[in-house]
């Protein structure tokens, strides 16, 4: 203990002398750790950490799929849940849910509001109990019980946080439920719902028919379906059964069932799918900044300790034995990381909110993110690790060296060094860095790429929002609303046309429907919009042939639809297909025109392929809600938003609207975690970058310093300085020449990390690669050339003068 | 060969100015071998850091076959040294990480001497050294007066007219230091022109001609006993 004390007084004291070494050590360090910690805070909660849940990893969503191709359809349908639940023996429990869209009034102005419609089992399959009141029963599903509604936390707060609204009345979609309970802030299963209302037959109602017994619909697919294991129950066991149902309901109805399988995801993967590759990637990045920066620490280090090799032969000398020599050096390197891990974790205690900030929803749904004691555990844990790893080098060193030979060298100044892991460590930081600029240069290709995709319609001048009436009202009513809040908005000063569609682009959502062509059993399946006739001129999606919808059209008896060139081009491949005719689309059951043919639109996202689409006119087909579109004449649309709101609630003042936003918004929240992506990657490997570059610099002033004698000679036998400067930059750039070549490939061996991250360009891109070695050689070549020239200013007198 | 007038060299040190040399005046023929004597201290090796042109810092008038050396720059200065003079060294100063070829190869590497001619002067000159079976072999691995001997080697291999020497023999058994002066001697007889600094008599009866230096002052010079310092140094 003793010696423990006198070791880390020691320690600070040689940290002290030398501050200018310990700041960039401790720099070096805090960076690298407040990068791995701020990364892994998200990690340790999305990816490590189980769902708010008991026993969260027996909850599964189960949908079906199109089983020859394993496509996973998402939805289920009423009839096939049902028949699942009764057949299954794997479940405990298993319930359904339905996301809609809601009015809520009654307040100062009308909300809307996403709802979840959940069957009897679902909070009793979450395991989560209310925090105020109660939570749905099975009881609340039958018919006149089911005007209750369960709150969520946040609209709780929203309302007034006052304890004594359960049990009260609200106002959804014009009618009264009374609100049972309130559940806590943690729980939010399909991170949609704000407020759960029961459906009144065991299973969600269809979005388009609210009102009907949806139980016997097997050929829609619409609903959310849940299931907790039975204790004892692997999920390859419980797939197994639901395959054979699969099979079973299959057989008993082949016309709705053919080819219809079952999935089994647990809840936690279905969740952070998306975002655990990039999770990953930015982990193994911060990962090479923290691996970087030790390299950095163990460089400085192991160059101390050779110009303290005479303190050690003296200290061994007077009989310090090399465990104890290495535990002085350990104990000083691990003060050293021990500093840089507390101001790394200051650094990390910032970064983390401006982390948050800028993450997409798949990470900012997860509301518990942040430095809890696990990710300081953590974080200390790495501190002390680097701190070993980097002690470890110079402990080594200390006891690798030769009395006699160091006393001696000491005396004699030698001209040579043998700095083969100071060399080692320079070439790791090369790579690694190379590795990360590479890996963000493929991302920012990428997202170029992906920001010059043409997304079928012009995004500028463009406000969108969404709104509906409460689905009470009948499709007539819902038409006629539409129109005349495009007519209004039309009317309004600075806005030069408006268009509403039942599905915008980009805002995520999707309906997709089958069809025939008249006299064929073969089916295709097309993308189902219905909008109004101004829709294609305000997005600017230009007619490619035929002609466009028109207000008659919506009165007329002859069904017409207007479709994309993907669809043109799939359905009637060399064939003009205006005039053509398609059936059995959807809900409606009479054939079908097709007048016109308007240009694709990337609607999933601007990376995904368009894929047919069909846009039917309101009159002939209905939609609940509604995106509207409006074209301003101004750059800055959003300056119309209350007049826009104005003119909404003239026609209808109990009707909210939703999600208002410029188009140009849309799409940058649609590539918001490709965004974040490149963000954080580029930002990590400018760190690397420098650190690399501060690491060569240090290791190189070292040699030059080691060197100085060298350069004397030299100099004294004729070099110039421009020799000196070359053999010094020579030196130091054979070791960068070794770290790039090891960069790239690595670079090429994790190709298959990074392709799947990509859009539009090779993980193996000629370009990236030569123009981020390039760039690395760049820098590398400025770190050795100042060294490079003060070994150039060396005066050969003074070289040589001791002798 | 050389003819430096009125030559000074300063340090500026917290005291003031320390002199280091003062007033020389010194003509050095072709073909000479001349030694330089004095105490510890007295400018010996500042001189010879002038004569070699490694030394920018000094006033005074330096010729180097009719050229004026103090009119040039830092380039021509080294342009001239380089190919002129040789440089030995008390303590050697070989490389540790050549070998005693690479060591010798040196000068000739800084001038544009072809390889294939570079290797060829190599090897005429190890065998001329009789160190041929040394030419793979690193400094650590040689004894001192052996490696002194590449040090002279080195020195000479791209035949300068003048061959400087800052005691080579300091660090030397007499035996190995005889040697060495047998080879100085050889040189001079082949015409090199010489100038070694010394504290050993009979290392200096092997020269043509001694010069006392004390203090940064000529004290003496065998050829010209008209020198007459002392009223310099007494005022
Ligand atoms: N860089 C310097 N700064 C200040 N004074 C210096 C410097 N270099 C040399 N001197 C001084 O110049 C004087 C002459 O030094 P020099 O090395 O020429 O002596 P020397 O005759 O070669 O002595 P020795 O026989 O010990 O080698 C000494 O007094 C020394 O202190
Ligand atoms: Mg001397």
């Amino acid at each position: 203990m003793e010696t423990l004390i006198h070791d880390v007084r020691y320690g600070l004291r040689m940290l002290r002398k030398s501050p200018a070494f310990t700041a960039v050590a401790i720099a070096a360090l805090a960076l690298g750790i407040a990068s791995t910690t701020a990364i892994f805070s998200v990690v340790d909660v999305v990816l490590l950490h189980p769902l708010p849940y008991p026993d969260s990893g027996r909850i599964v969503l189960i949908s079906q799929t199109v089983r020859s191709t394993g496509q996973d359809m998402g939805d289920s349908s009423p009839a096939n849940y049902l028949d699942w639940a009764e057949q299954n023996h794997v479940f405990s429990h298993i319930a359904a849910s339905r996301g809609m869209q809601g009015n809520l009034t009654g307040g100062e102005r009308p909300e809307r509001i996403r709802y979840t419609v959940a069957s009897g089992d679902f909070f009793s399959l979450f395991g989560v109990g209310p925090q105020l009141g109660r939570s749905l029963l099975p009881d609340d599903e039958k018919p006149g019980n089911d005007h209750v509604t369960v709150l969520s936390y946040a609209l709780w707060k929203r309302l007034g946080a006052d304890p004594s609204l359960v049990g009260r009345n609200i106002a959804l979609n014009g009618e009264p439920y009374t609100a049972i309970g309130v559940m806590p802030a943690s729980f939010a299963p399909d991170d949609y719902g704000e407020l759960w209302v029961p459906s009144p037959w065991d299973v969600p109602a269809h979005p388009l028919n609210p009102q009907a017994d949806p139980r016997a619909l097997r050929d829609s697919s619409y609903i959310d379906v849940w299931g907790r294991l039975k204790p004892g129950v692997t999920l390859d066991q419980a797939r197994a059964e639901m395959a054979a149902i699969a099979r079973r309901l299959e057989k008993q109805y082949p016309n709705a069932n053919d080819d219809v399988g079952i999935s089994l995801v647990s809840m936690q993967d279905s969740l952070v799918s998306d975002i655990r590759p990039v999770l990953w990637v930015l982990l193994g990045a911060v990962g090479c900044v923290l691996l970087i920066g030790c390299a950095n620490v163990a460089n400085l280090l192991l160059a101390r300790a050779t110009t303290r090799t005479r303190e050690i032969s003296i200290r061994t000398a007077l009989g310090a034995s090399w465990l104890r020599l290495a535990r002085q050096m350990l104990t000083e390197s691990i003060l050293l990381a021990l500093c840089g891990g507390l101001l790394g974790i200051l650094l990390a205690w910032w970064a983390v909110p401006a982390l948050l900030t800028m993450s997409p929803p798949e990470i900012s749904n997860f509301k518990h993110i942040g430095l809890n004691p696990e990710v300081l555990g953590f974080s200390l844990a790495i501190s002390l690790l680097s701190g070993i790893l980097f002690g470890l080098a110079p402990a080594f060193h200390a006891s690798q060296s030769n009395l006699d030979e160091s006393l001696k060298e000491g005396e004699r100044g030698s001209t040579g060094g043998r700095g083969r892991t100071r060399s080692a460590l320079v070439v790791t930081e090369v790579g690694l860095s190379l590795v990360l600029l590479i890996g963000a240069g493929l991302m920012l290709k990428s997202f170029v790429r992906l920001m010059n995709v043409d997304p079928g319609f012009d995004p500028n001048h463009l406000l969108v929002f969404s709104v509906g009436l409460p689905p009470s009202a009948s499709s007539a009513q819902q038409d006629a609303f539409y129109r005349e809040v495009v007519e209004r908005l039309q009317a309004l000063p600075g806005v030069q046309s408006v268009g509403a569609v039942s599905r915008l682009p980009l805002v995520g959502g999707n309906s997709s429907r089958s069809f025939n062509l008249p006299g064929s059993t073969k089916s295709y399946t097309a993308d189902l919009r219905v909008s109004t006739p101004g829709y294609f001129r305000t997005m600017g999606i230009p007619l490619r042939a035929g002609r466009n919808l028109t207000e008659q059209d919506a009165q007329a008896s002859a069904q017409v639809a207007v479709v994309n060139e993907a669809l043109a081009r799939n359905v009637f491949p060399g064939e003009d297909a205006v005039g053509k005719y398609i059936v059995n689309f959807g809900p409606l059951n009479n054939k079908i025109q097709i007048v016109g043919i308007v240009g694709n639109v990337r609607h999933i996202g601007l990376e995904t392929t368009p894929r047919p689409e069909v846009y039917l006119p309101f009159g002939q087909a209905h939609w609940p809600s509604v995106f509207v579109a409006v074209r301003c004449n101004t750059s800055h649309p959003l300056a119309l938003t209350s007049a826009v709101q104005n003119v909404v609630w003239s026609v209808d003042k109990d009707v909210p609207l939703a999600n208002l936003r410029t188009m140009q918004g849309v799409i940058a929240s649609s590539v918001m975690r490709r965004r974040f992506t490149t963000l954080l990657l580029a930002i990590f490997s400018a760190l690397a970058l420098l650190l690399a570059a501060v690491g060569l610099y240090g290791v190189m002033s070292y040699t030059v310093s080691q060197r100085t004698r060298e350069v004397g000679i030299r100099m004294a036998l004729g070099a110039r300085r421009s020799d000196v400067m070359k053999l010094v930059v020579g030196q130091g750039m054979a070791l960068v020449g070794v770290g790039l070549g090891l960069g790239l490939l690595a670079s090429i061996a994790l190709r298959r990390v990074m392709s799947g991250l990509l859009f539009g360009v090779s993980a193996t891109d000629p370009l990236v690669f030569s123009a981020f070695a390039v760039l690395m050689a760049i820098v590398a070549l400025l770190a050795n050339c100042l060294p490079a020239r003060r070994a150039a200013r060396v005066d050969p007198m003074v070289a040589l003068r001791y002798e | 060969m050389i003819q430096l007038k009125n030559l000074e060299r300063s340090y500026k040190t917290p005291a003031g100015q320390t002199w280091v040399l003062r007033r020389i005046n010194l003509e050095i023929r072709e073909g000479e071998f001349i030694t330089i004597m004095g105490p510890s201290g007295a400018g010996k090796s500042s001189l010879l850091n002038v004569l070699a042109l490694l030394d920018d810092s000094w006033q005074g008038e330096y010729w180097f076959r009719e050229q004026a050396v103090h009119e040039m720059k830092r380039k021509q200065r080294s342009e001239v040294a380089k190919r002129n003079i040789g440089m030995v060294f008390q303590s050697y100063h070989l490389l540790d990480d050549l070998t005693v070829g690479e060591n010798i190869d040196l000068p000739l590497s800084y001038k544009d001497v072809p390889r294939s001619e570079r290797q060829a002067m190599v090897a005429d000159t190890l065998d001329r050294f009789q160190i041929v079976a040394k030419k793979a072999l690193f400094p650590s691995q040689l004894s001192g007066g052996q490696q002194q001997l590449v040090g002279v080697a080195r020195a000479v291999i791209h035949k300068p007219a003048l061959l400087l020497a800052d005691e080579p023999t300091g660090n030397l058994h007499s035996s190995q230091a005889k040697e060495i002066m047998e080879l100085f001697h050889e040189l001079n007889q082949q015409g090199t022109t010489i100038v070694q600094v010394t504290h050993s008599e009979a290392n200096a009866a092997y020269g043509s001609r001694t010069i006392q230096l004390r203090d940064g002052w000529m004290l003496s010079d065998t050829s010209n006993p008209e020198l007459r310092p002392y009223e310099a140094v007494r005022q």
